[in-house]
């Protein structure tokens, strides 16, 4: 059996805590997640996909549960080690992709391994190679504003590939794009996992695409009403 | 995350609001280039004083003046009280190992000299042959003024070239010429024995170009003193102060000291009011050291308060930067930046302003400081102190005032900086 990534138990998640006007926001969640899997998640809006897609990538504390990602218990532990729990184990895609403005897609790719303390030369390597992996060669030298909306989300998946994390964490990844763009951002989260066996959450509004994974769950006022594997999918 | 890394992020950073960052290093640019011009016009009068002091004896030259004892009981001189011929011959014997020359002026009349339909100004100095040692001035034709002229009171007179040219058509054809001044209610007539040239030092040529008529005339006129005497019809020679040029090797200070108090035990121990004192070039040189300090106090304030608020340009330009980017910021975190990374990209960058900010204020005020130096005609290098301290004063400035914002940045929460519309 593979190790787990993943492991939620009764997770909860409340935002204006200590005031008359307390909102739970998710209600004692349990996932888990086994290495290699590839699951979507849907939900209506407002059910708390991104809330807990935040806390899933260390961005953001529950209030109360327990959480640990892959073997390492971030309950209790430093901003600073979460960073570096960010910065190792995740890759985060975007819906707005994110890159950061007036730097190449090269540097962009390279700044995981920058904070990572990566040197220089082994830094462009990798960076390279990510980009030949979602084709993006040609347009290394590119700065953000030079590239459309696809070729931005396929930079944006080769800077989450940049450290190998453990997980990618795409929140609507092909929600700007148009379906055909939104096609081939599909077609490289599947190569991820079927040639790299990368572990992907991925967050989307489209059913067609969430019945692509290995396993679906649905979100409803922050709690799992359904939770379905598919076709070949890893049994939990 | 190393420091180059940072450097390119701040540079490219600047690169993208050329504008915005030229008008945030203003202050900066301001405050830095007016130290480093008062320095540098600092070191330009030092220098060009040194030349025109060095030409006129320079440290060398020392003088002794009576002055007020401080448990003075009148505040006026009397004839008793002055320095006599007899009293300067005894120190020159007695000291006459370390003076190389004595300088005395011994009376000084303003006069007027007829030229065609004009009165020209003129100043007839009486003064002794040691007295061209002080000046700037040398003989280009004839000689000065010798010790049988004084002796004698000869009526006799060293003219400029000036005067030489205007008056009688050339140098040369000036000695033996009379030259007819009108001071003191009459005529007087004295005969050319020599003619001087004023050799200017930059300082005295900037000077003298703010006096319209020295172009083609010169004021001095120099006579025996005793010439002077003469005329104001005394016989005996007194003076409130002499100069003397010391021997090279002769501490001025110690041989004013000596001189001082040998001259005040022997003729001035009973006097009730009355006694010697000393000045030196380096003294004259203190005085002017005092006034730059002044000077420089001054401007250190404006330049002061200039680059306070150039700081807090900067910082207010930081925290609008932080604000703009703060998208970005939650992106670098998601991504796994470190608080410490955030904190030191935004200090680098405050600091990156404030250092070229504080470049072109160095430039700039080398620039300005020589224009004035070439206005005065000198031109000096700029203190280096000043340029290290400016430089690091920036990036002090850079660091103090880019705190709060990158600190603020580096504190953002993650979620809401990513949030951000
Ligand atoms: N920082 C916050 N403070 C208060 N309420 C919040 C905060 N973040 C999220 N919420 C609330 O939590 C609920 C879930 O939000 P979330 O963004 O997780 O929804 P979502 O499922 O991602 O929706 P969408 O599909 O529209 O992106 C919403 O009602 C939202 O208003
Ligand atoms: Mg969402």
């Amino acid at each position: 059996m593979s190790k787990t990534i993943i492991e939620m138990k009764g997770i909860v998640k409340s935002f204006y805590i200590g005031t008359p006007n307390e909102l739970e926001i998710l209600h004692g969640l349990n996932i888990s997640v086994p290495e290699g899997q590839f699951v979507s998640i849907v939900g209506a809006s407002g059910s708390g996909k991104s809330t807990l897609m935040n806390i899933v990538g260390a961005l953001d504390r529950q209030t109360a549960g327990h959480y640990s990602l892959d073997g390492i218990d971030i309950t209790k532990i430093s901003d600073n080690e979460l960073s570096s729990i960010r910065n190792k184990k995740i890759g985060f895609v975007f819906q707005t992709f994110n890159l950061i403005a007036r730097t190449s897609a090269l540097k962009n790719v390279e700044l995981p391994m920058l904070y990572a303390g990566m040197p220089s030369r082994e830094r462009t390597k990798r960076a390279r190679e990510l980009l030949e992996l979602v084709e993006m060669t040609e347009r290394s030298g590119h700065m953000p504003n030079e590239l459309s909306g696809g070729q931005k989300q396929r930079v944006a998946i080769a800077r989450a590939m940049a450290n190998d994390p453990a997980i990618i964490l795409a929140d609507e990844p092909t929600g700007a794009l148009d379906s055909k763009t939104g096609r081939l951002v599909m077609d490289i989260f599947h190569k991820l996992h079927k040639e790299q066996g990368k572990t992907i959450v991925l967050i989307t509004h489209n059913p067609e695409l969430a019945e692509e994974t290995d396993r679906v769950i649905t979100l409803s006022d922050g709690s799992i009403v359904s939770d379905r594997m598919l076709k070949g999918g890893a049994a939990e | 995350m190393n420091l180059f890394e940072n450097i390119k992020m701040a540079f490219a950073s600047l690169k993208s609001n050329k504008m915005r960052a030229v008008l945030t290093m203003l202050g900066i640019i301001i405050g830095i280039s007016s130290i480093i011009m008062i320095t540098t016009l600092g070191n330009i009068l030092r220098k060009s004083l040194t030349d025109t002091l060095n030409s006129q004896g320079g440290s060398k030259l020392v003088a002794f003046q009576i002055s007020l004892k401080p448990e003075y009981v009148r505040d006026y001189y009397m004839t008793e009280d002055l320095i006599t011929e007899d009293m300067i011959e005894n120190v020159a014997e007695r000291f006459a190992e370390d003076i190389e020359e004595i300088v005395i002026s011994g009376g000084y009349e303003s006069g007027k000299v007829r030229y065609r339909r004009e009165d020209l100004d003129v100043y007839i100095n009486g003064v002794n042959p040691g007295y061209i040692a002080r000046t700037s001035d040398e003989i280009i034709a004839g000689r000065y003024i010798n010790d049988s002229d004084l002796a004698r009171g000869a009526n006799v007179c060293v003219i400029s070239e000036k005067q030489a040219k205007k008056l009688y058509g050339g140098v040369k054809e000036a000695i033996g010429q009379r030259f007819s001044a009108k001071f003191l209610g009459q005529n007087h007539e004295f005969t050319v024995i020599g003619v001087y040239e004023t050799k200017m030092t930059a300082l005295m040529s900037a000077m003298n170009s703010l006096n319209t008529t020295a172009e083609d005339w010169d004021t001095e006129v120099y006579v025996p003193y005793r010439a002077l005497t003469k005329i104001y019809g005394g016989s005996e020679e007194a003076f409130f102060a002499y100069y003397a040029i010391v021997n090279d090797g002769v501490d001025p200070t110690s041989f004013c000291e000596e001189v001082q108090s040998y001259m005040n035990n022997r003729w001035y121990r009973d006097n009730d009011s009355i006694m010697i004192r000393y000045m030196t070039g380096e003294s004259e040189m203190a005085m002017m050291d005092q006034v730059m300090g002044i000077v420089s106090m001054v401007i250190a304030i404006i330049a002061g308060i200039s680059l306070i608020v150039g700081g807090i340009g900067v910082m207010n330009i930081m925290l609008v930067s932080v604000t703009e980017r703060t998208r970005e910021i939650g992106v670098r975190k998601a991504l796994g930046a470190p608080n410490s990374a955030i904190r030191s990209q935004f200090i680098i960058e405050s600091i990156i302003i404030c250092l070229i900010g504080g470049f072109i204020g160095i430039i700039l005020g080398i620039l300005l400081g020589n224009i004035a130096g070439v206005v005065i005609g000198t031109v000096a290098p700029p203190s280096t102190g000043a340029m290290v301290l400016a430089v690091s004063f920036s990036m002090a400035i850079g660091i103090f005032f880019g705190y709060y914002p990158a600190n603020r940045a580096a504190k953002l929460d993650p979620i809401e900086a990513l949030r951000y519309e």
